[in-house]
């Protein structure tokens, strides 16, 4: 059995002495769990004051430097042989529940965009002339400067690995300081990025910070939403929502809150010679993190009329689910998960005996669940690959019934829509989505995309307008 | 077969009283006939357990009938009447947040509730067969119909011949001048009492007295029943801490003190025997022998091994009018007496970005 997994980066020659680290058992059986740092408020009041001290090295470094240096040791995590990669293959299935199977997909996944061209594309997008983060650049009547913060504090929760590291690279290309405490499923990745990044270039590795410590210290988080300037918070909407409440109003705070993603199927993706193309590519988005994702569409509307109707293509679905199943096994749930799912696939079979025209499909003991839901009656927790395939007459009936979900609607998958695919993103877009991709892209939005409807970049940086 | 037949029956079960014992044959007699009655009964229940293929001709264990997750009684009315009745529709209280759609329990016959809750509540909380007084910080039935719990609580007051005092409001919870108006009217009176209420009841109580700066001492023998955990509420208090300042300022000694577990879903209650063992009852809860607990393993739903905690699962033979196995997201350890209660399965951390559903549509469908 491999260690368990030192939760921390912390820049060496720290003001203070370590805290003492304590052994945190594991989720799943026979993991090894994780060494846990005793954090006190004092200590991270400290840690908060150095890295910020470190700051004005940071944004003497040239934006394309940065861009290189990060990226380089972004690449690592796709390097076959690379030990950084053999690492994070290493602790991440027993520390985020996913199969290593599935583990391995997701950093193939979430690494691509950790490498100089994908890095400095995310650049580009939010900053298409990226020198106004090294000084004023002159244009229209005015010069223009984007300042990133002096402190960045980045509370990422929740277990999709990548998103914290990811949270930490953002931060670090507009020059932040940054302080990661990472949610305990997604604790690997950052932690070995960072520790790369102290090795590959000091400069930069005194200026960021990854550490975890178990959720719930209210007067921990506090120190660190009192110190920085721009605090990142990833998570439920209950917790995001008290952070919030939390923040100094002087403090930009950046809400990456509840989301959830549905998908739509036309009825030009159920023509038969397509159908099974179709199917293949929504039972891969449904399966992809075992549907933790805020990307993982959680009902598939399916339109009527088309070779293959609604409640075959579920079944196909079930079917197509099966076969990932084999590929890319779905990982351990833990009790409440379980407990959800065991839930969840009861009510649905009571609804199904009780002439809802509900009809459930699911794979005994592997997780993933079709549930057929023609009238739309089935409000369940999504857990463990759960997904609700909904028939609708014709895809223009859907944006109206998202209407609830505007708040926290994502992406919104699609397949098989040909030229009505224009008219219905216009609506979507109306009706809160962010994002409309085609299902086999689903799961991995392409760098620069604008996460949530937001710039991620620029919105952490402060613009300097230079007039005169 | 109606109704009445198996109900009559187990009303002269229910009246052995918790003493006499069900042995695992005589359970299981009961379970399967209770089973084959809620088959024919409940068209939904029948379709369910014919989608797993289980059918009274099938099965020969009350293991193996299959449970209804409490979550369906949110969705479904699963009602086993032939004749329709519905004598009381209970309904879950739901937590803060307002958004949950809340589980709704159709009794078509309270006779079986009555004869289920009353020998049981009366043997954890009046054992020495006391005329108690009924003091409740749980509203009164007529001002809260929809709870299963006032309902008890109506049961005891009508039942046992002390006065009875109502300080319970269904919104506003306890009314702490009504109480202390009636905790000194029961001291003056030298009536010994039973005080009932819900953990979040009692820490209302507690902060208004401390507010007030005034604290009762209710008459000897009085005891106290307190029910409910914190489950989504925004404030929760240790349960020891909460039972010491319950005896600071309303003069009931922490061994008097009992908890009670019940749901919604299931018309008997598990009690913490402390009144009848004393001390060592504290911390386990023991079933009616009418009612069945197991820990089932999260993943698997097999029996969980001894001393390991699992999913609790009832079966609950005062339920011939609904389901009797249910099965529920509250965690719990099997201990040779009863269960050890560990509250709702914990996630270590939410887990995902992704919104669960549930929230999101029950609001949808309120709007």
């Amino acid at each position: 059995m491999p260690p368990p997994f030192a939760t921390w980066s912390i820049p060496e020659g720290a003001p203070l002495p370590l805290p003492a680290a304590v052994h945190l058992g594991a989720d799943a059986d026979n993991a090894p769990g994780l060494e846990v740092l005793e954090v006190g408020t004092h200590w991270l009041q400290e840690l908060a004051s150095r890295l910020r001290g470190s700051g004005e090295v940071l944004r003497s470094r040239p934006v394309d430097d940065l861009i290189e240096t990060l990226g380089r040791v972004g690449s690592r995590f796709l390097e076959p042989g690379d030990p950084l990669r053999a690492q994070a293959l290493e602790a991440l299935p027993s520390t985020t529940g996913l199969s290593p199977e599935m583990a391995a997909a997701v950093l193939d996944g979430m690494a691509a965009d950790w490498t100089p061209e994908r890095l400095a594309r995310t650049v580009k997008a939010d900053f298409p002339d990226p020198r106004v983060l090294d000084g004023f650049v002159p244009g229209d009547r005015r010069s223009l400067r984007a300042l990133g913060p002096g402190l960045c504090f980045q509370l990422v929760s929740g277990s999709v690995p990548g998103v914290g590291a990811t949270a930490l690279l953002r931060s670090l290309l507009v020059k932040a300081p940054t302080l990661v405490k990472p949610g305990r499923g997604d604790v690997v990745l950052p932690v070995l990025l960072a520790r790369a990044l102290r090795e590959e270039d000091p400069e930069v590795g005194r200026a960021l910070a990854v550490v975890y410590w178990p959720g719930g210290r209210q007067e921990l988080e506090d120190v660190a939403l009192q110190a920085a300037d721009v605090v990142t918070a990833y998570g439920g909407d209950a917790n995001v929502g008290t952070l919030r409440r939390r923040t100094p109003v002087t403090t930009r705070f950046l809400a990456y809150h509840h989301r959830v993603s549905v998908g739509v199927v036309g009825r030009e993706g159920l023509a038969d010679a397509c159908v099974h193309r179709v199917v293949s590519g929504v039972a891969g988005a449904v399966a992809f993190f075992d549907q933790r994702g805020c990307v993982s569409p959680q009902i598939v509307f399916v339109e009527e009329g088309g070779s293959v109707e609604p409640w075959t293509f579920a079944e196909r679905l079930a079917h197509a689910l099966a076969e990932v199943e084999t590929r890319l096994p779905a990982g351990h749930l833990d009790a409440q998960e379980a407990s959800a799912l065991h839930q969840a696939r009861g009510t649905a079979e009571v609804m199904a005996a009780s002439g809802t025209g509900v009809r459930v499909l699911h794979g005994d003991d592997a997780t993933w669940t079709v549930i057929y839901d023609p009238a739309g009656t089935v409000e369940l927790a999504c857990v463990g690959r759960v997904v609700r395939v909904r028939p609708v007459k014709d895809v223009s009936q859907i944006p109206v019934r998202l209407h609830s979900l505007r708040g926290h609607l994502q992406t919104v998958a699609w397949a098989g829509l040909d030229e009505r695919l224009a008219p219905l993103a216009e609506a979507l877009a109306r009706a809160g989505a962010t994002r409309i991709a085609p299902f086999d892209a689903a799961p991995f939005p392409p760098a620069g995309w604008r996460h949530d409807g937001r710039g991620p970049l620029e919105e952490l940086v402060r613009w300097v307008d230079l007039e005169g | 077969m109606t109704l009445d037949d198996p109900a009559r029956d187990l009303q002269d079960l229910f009246a052995r009283g918790v003493d006499t014992p069900l042995d695992d044959e005589a359970f299981n007699r009961w379970g399967l006939r209770v089973f084959a009655y809620q088959f024919r009964a409940n068209p939904t229940y029948r379709g369910f357990c014919a989608g797993r293929g289980v059918s009274p001709e099938t099965v020969t264990h009350w293991t193996s009938i299959p449970a209804v997750p409490t979550t369906a009684f949110k969705f479904v009315e699963l009602v086993s009447a032939t004749d329709g009745a519905r004598e009381a529709v209970f309904r879950t209280s739901g937590t803060t947040s307002g958004s949950e759609v809340r589980g709704t329990h159709v009794v078509p016959r309270m006779a079986l509730y009555r004869a289920s809750a009353l020998p049981n509540l009366h043997a954890h909380l009046n054992p020495d067969d006391e005329s108690l007084a009924v003091l409740s910080l749980i509203p009164h039935p007529d001002a809260a119909p929809e709870s299963s719990l006032s309902t008890m609580m109506g049961f005891a007051a009508e039942a046992w011949a002390g006065s009875a005092h109502w300080v319970g409001h269904p919104v506003d919870g306890p009314d702490p001048h009504a109480f202390v108006v009636a905790a000194r009217q029961l001291a003056k009176a030298g009536a010994p009492a039973l005080v009932a209420g819900t953990a979040f009841a009692f820490v209302h109580l507690l902060d208004a007295l401390t507010e007030l700066g005034v604290s009762v001492e209710l008459p000897p023998g009085s005891r106290l029943m307190e029910t409910g955990g914190f489950k989504g509420r925004s404030r929760s208090v240790e349960r020891d801490v909460l039972y010491a300042r319950l005896e600071e300022r309303l003069g009931v000694s922490t061994s008097r003190m009992v908890n009670e577990y019940g749901m919604t879903e299931l018309l008997s209650q598990l009690y913490e025997p402390v009144l009848r063992v004393g001390k060592g009852g504290r911390g386990v809860h023991v079933p009616p022998p009418w009612l069945r607990v197991r820990a089932l393993d999260p993943v698997t739903l097999e029996p969980a091994p001894q001393g390991v905690p699992g999913l609790l699962a009832f079966f609950d033979l005062a339920n011939l009018g609904s389901v009797s196995h249910v099965l529920t997201q509250d965690l719990g350890v099997m201990d040779g007496r009863g269960v050890r209660l560990m509250g709702r399965a914990p996630g270590a951390e939410p887990r995902g970005c992704s919104l669960a559903l549930e929230d999101v549509l029950a609001a949808e469908s309120r709007q």
